[in-house]
């Protein structure tokens, strides 16, 4: 690539930075600026009220668990879609991108169908199923789950509520997250050199041992910055998550929600420091995987 | 570069047969089975539910809600907003990916992540921006409010929401391939005499056609699709700034659920469309790059791979 | 440690890779199959070490007697030599020497001190003293691959499987390795077999050559009973000496 040897740099250069310029860093701006119109104390009061605490504890604290969840399933579904041949493995290949292609708001009301209390799957959870009563028993997860996904107690029952509780929005950020961790880690398996594999079992290792010791420390960078796509993505999601929370203040109430919710009420400070914030967090995401790239490139050296 | 929602293969891979680094056939079949599980219950079962839902009252029903007025022009106001976003945003990724591609320049990361950027951003966020540079209280809003002209809960705000979403898309899609492909033959062009334009048009497209294909195809269906970014700028007023996904809202929440799925069924077929044309064209270059290290002097640059004298 | 394979067949898709190979191989003795790219030299390797299989019935590989066509590598306990070093990336030069003793199983394994001790041997013995925490990204080719040689050497093989060991090297080290692998098995009288095409390399190093083309086993002989005796055209000619009697029959 050298330099400037080929034509078009300046128009290819100036077409591209002037519409950055006009669709990006202007609005970006905008934001910046409009934190600061209402004062300081507005500013603040806005984006510490517990009602968006709450949400970022929800928004954030969800998608993490999200990713992560991802992160596991997401190397699994990358090996064997690598290493396996087995009917229907180019059509799982082809469905991992659907949470990328599909429309969010189609994707949110097919999932809240899906486990809303008296469909499809959600009603094998209901109180009146065997599956949602024994899932009430007075274990630690039992409680976590009574206190965030139990429906209302009807007719003096109780059973899992999917749909409408934080295991609901938990299941559609897994649901948008999961091409980001397979497609992230599924070139580097391929790319992996059997020999070194083979080496390993010359060398008496199992094929356990060859996994754990010599093929996941190289696969690590590529799970890491895939959970941390997976994790920026779901953190800022909407439209998948909005119909499935069910909006409940404080319990199921993702940060978007409240950024609406203020445009409406025409706190448009408000909005802009709620927006400010969740801009700061994708940025400090998106530096995290950058630097985290840069440092693994660096530390492997250019070759 | 962050993400890899691209996976355009760039190298060939050679196969070989695997003897002492299989996993034994018990495990691997139960791998396979998880695995199967874990993506039908969270991928394919909610695909089952758009279509089932959609024809849940029967076919009449299902086809009333296009025939529906309120359909109807969220149908036009959607392709009116994607036909408006996609050709710019294919024109500004053919150019960055040029730009980034052919050249090099102080700032090039800095361009490469201001391109991702959207990715990172919520939608909601994404939509707020436009508010506050063209809304009532925003920066330019006023001017535009006096001459007449409405940009939030009207169509160009839609537009531009649309726009900032989905421009990393066909960038992100062509920028790995023409990566990896090189400059080498562009450079050759250039020799024989061959201007910016011809080079482009005769020697770089053509590499290019199915990445930029699916890159076009992606962009288009996330702009249909577009549902946070819009839900913000457009007001939500059935029948006149509804785009397809928030007139699927409207309908959900008046508990229309056939039509709702109706309608979504609509972009369910777009979407698997575009998986569809995705698999096809990734089949396409990957055979196309098998041919090319099959050839005697082949310039793909195959990774530590042992000999294969055998 | 002698190795023995007899009727050992392989096909890859449409042509046979190895066809009715039969051979034996003594204790301390240190072979090479040199043969043309393409002649089944690796695939007759891999099979010894485990890492592929025969497809025939009737194919064997037995060490010092024992069948063990049916184990896989690692069970084998075979040392194997890559002609591209194989070297665990993320490890240190240490850790990789140490690999083959550390996966041992519980009750086998030599205490962390044992390990250190046999380690420092072993990268003395390649002389690599003073290298252990470095990384395979900062060795030259010719380093990396006497780590591969200690790494192979630290399980204490019984036999040694070298894929084209110095392919991948220049001529200098390759000259240098090549000497130094000739004195090393003098000392410790490893049964070592090793895959080349280059001949020099092959009639400078080894005690006896076994010449393969087209998956089948050409002529087996010392370095002067080869040169001197070529068994048939292959021979000859892949070995550039005068042919001109074709009643010679080819040692099948």
């Amino acid at each position: 690539m050298k330099r400037f040897t080929l034509p078009g740099f300046g128009l290819t250069l100036g077409y591209t930075l002037v519409y950055l310029t006009l669709i990006v860093l202007i609005p970006l701006s905008a934001l910046f600026v409009k934190t600061q119109s209402g004062g300081w104390d507005h500013f603040w009061n806005s984006i510490t009220s517990p009602q968006v605490v709450a949400s970022y504890k929800v928004s954030f604290g969800l998608s993490l668990v999200a990713a992560l969840i991802n992160g596991v399933f997401g190397v699994l579904a990358a090996w064997v879609l690598v290493r396996y041949r087995f009917p229907g493995r180019r059509f799982l290949d082809a469905i991992v991108d659907l949470p990328f292609a599909l429309p969010t708001a189609v994707a949110g009301i097919a999932l809240t169908t899906l486990y809303a209390p008296n469909e499809w799957i959600g009603q094998f959870f209901a109180y009146n199923q065997p599956l949602g009563a024994w899932l009430a028993p007075h274990t630690p997860v039992g409680d976590w789950l009574r206190e965030h996904a139990w429906s209302k107690p009807y007719l003096g029952r109780v059973g899992l509520k999917i749909a409408y509780s934080q295991i609901g929005i938990l299941i559609a950020l897994t649901f948008i997250g999961l091409p980001f961790v397979v497609r992230t880690v599924q070139p580097v398996i391929q790319d992996l050199s059997l020999d070194v594999e083979e080496a390993a079992a010359c060398l008496g290792a199992t094929r356990y041992q060859t996994f754990t010791r010599v093929v996941l420390p190289g696969l690590l960078p590529a799970i890491f910055t895939g959970v941390t796509l997976a994790y920026g993505r779901a953190v800022g999601e909407y439209g998948s998550v909005v119909f499935i929370s069910g909006g409940i203040p404080f319990q199921t109430q993702i940060t978007p929600m409240l950024i609406i919710s203020k445009l409406e009420d025409y706190d448009y400070t408000g909005a802009a420091g709620i927006g400010f914030v969740m801009l700061v967090a994708s940025f400090a995401i998106l530096l995290l995987c950058n630097g985290f790239q840069a440092w693994d490139n660096r530390r492997k050296g250019v070759a | 570069m962050a993400g890899a929602a691209s996976t355009f293969p760039t190298v060939a891979r050679v196969e070989r047969p695997a003897g002492a680094t299989a996993e034994p056939w018990l495990l691997r079949a139960t791998l396979i089975g998880i695995v199967f599980v874990f993506f039908v219950l969270f991928l394919f079962l909610p695909l089952l539910v758009v279509f089932k839902e959609a024809f849940a009252k029967g076919l009449p029903v299902f086809l009333a809600a296009f025939q529906d007025d309120a359909a109807r022009s969220a149908i036009k106001l959607t392709l009116l907003a994607a036909g408006i976003a996609v050709p710019l945003n294919t024109i500004f990724g053919i150019a960055a990916a040029w730009a980034l591609t052919r050249f090099d320049f102080p700032g090039r990361p800095i361009l490469i992540t201001l391109i991702d950027l959207p990715l990172w951003i919520s939608p909601v966020v994404g939509g707020l921006i436009y508010v506050l540079v063209f809304g009532a209280q925003g920066w330019f809003g006023p001017w535009f409010i006096d001459h007449g002209i409405r940009i939030i809960f009207a169509v160009p705000g839609i537009a531009l929401a649309t726009i900032f979403v989905t421009f990393p898309f066909v960038a992100r899609g062509l920028i790995p391939l023409m990566q990896a492909q090189g400059t080498k033959e562009e450079e050759a062009a250039l020799s024989l005499g061959a201007n910016g334009w011809q080079i482009f048009w005769r020697v770089t497209l053509p590499k290019i056609k199915w990445g930029l294909l699916y890159g076009i195809i992606l962009c288009n269906a996330r702009a249909m699709g577009e549902f946070g970014a819009v839900t913000v700028v457009s007001g939500g007023v059935r029948g006149r700034t509804n785009t397809i996904p928030l007139h699927i809202q409207t309908l959900y929440e008046e508990y229309q659920f056939a039509a709702a799925f109706a309608v979504a069924s609509l972009l369910c077929v777009l979407a698997l469309l575009t998986l569809v044309i995705k698999t096809y064209a990734e089949w396409r270059a990957e055979q196309q790059l098998a041919e090319a290290a099959r050839a005697p002097e082949s310039l793909s640059t195959l990774n530590s791979q042992p000999s294969t004298s055998r | 440690m002698s190795i023995e394979v007899r009727e050992i067949t392989k096909k890859f898709s449409r042509y046979p890779a190895l066809d009715n190979v039969s051979l034996k191989i003594e204790t301390g003795e240190l072979i090479a199959l040199l043969g043309p790219s393409g002649s089944g030299k690796t695939t007759l390797l891999r099979i010894i070490a485990g890492l592929e299989f025969p497809e025939d019935n009737k194919s064997r590989v037995l060490f010092e007697g024992t069948d063990v066509t049916q184990l896989t590598a690692y069970k084998r306990h075979a040392g194997f030599v890559f002609q591209h070093y194989a070297l665990f990336s993320h490890m240190s030069v240490f850790e990789n020497v140490a690999f083959g003793l550390r996966v041992q199983k519980r009750h086998l394994r030599p205490s962390k001190d044992a390990i250190r001790t046999r380690v420092l041997e072993l990268l003395d013995a390649v002389q690599l003293s003073g290298f252990e925490k470095r990384l395979p990204s900062q060795l030259s080719g010719g380093q990396r691959q006497r780590v591969a040689f200690a790494r192979a050497l630290a399980i204490e093989p019984q036999v040694l499987l070298l894929d084209e060991p110095f392919g991948a090297l220049d001529t200098k080290v390759r000259k240098e390795l090549r000497r130094w692998l000739r004195e090393f098995q003098d000392r410790i009288k490893l049964t070592t077999l090793f895959v080349t095409h280059d001949q020099d390399e092959a009639f400078e190093v080894s005690d006896r050559v076994v010449l393969i083309d087209k998956g089948k086993v050409q002529q087996i002989g010392t370095p002067d009973e080869v040169r001197k005796n070529p068994a048939n055209r292959f021979v000859a000619e892949f070995l550039d000496l005068p042919w001109s009697d074709p009643a010679v029959p080819a040692i099948a």
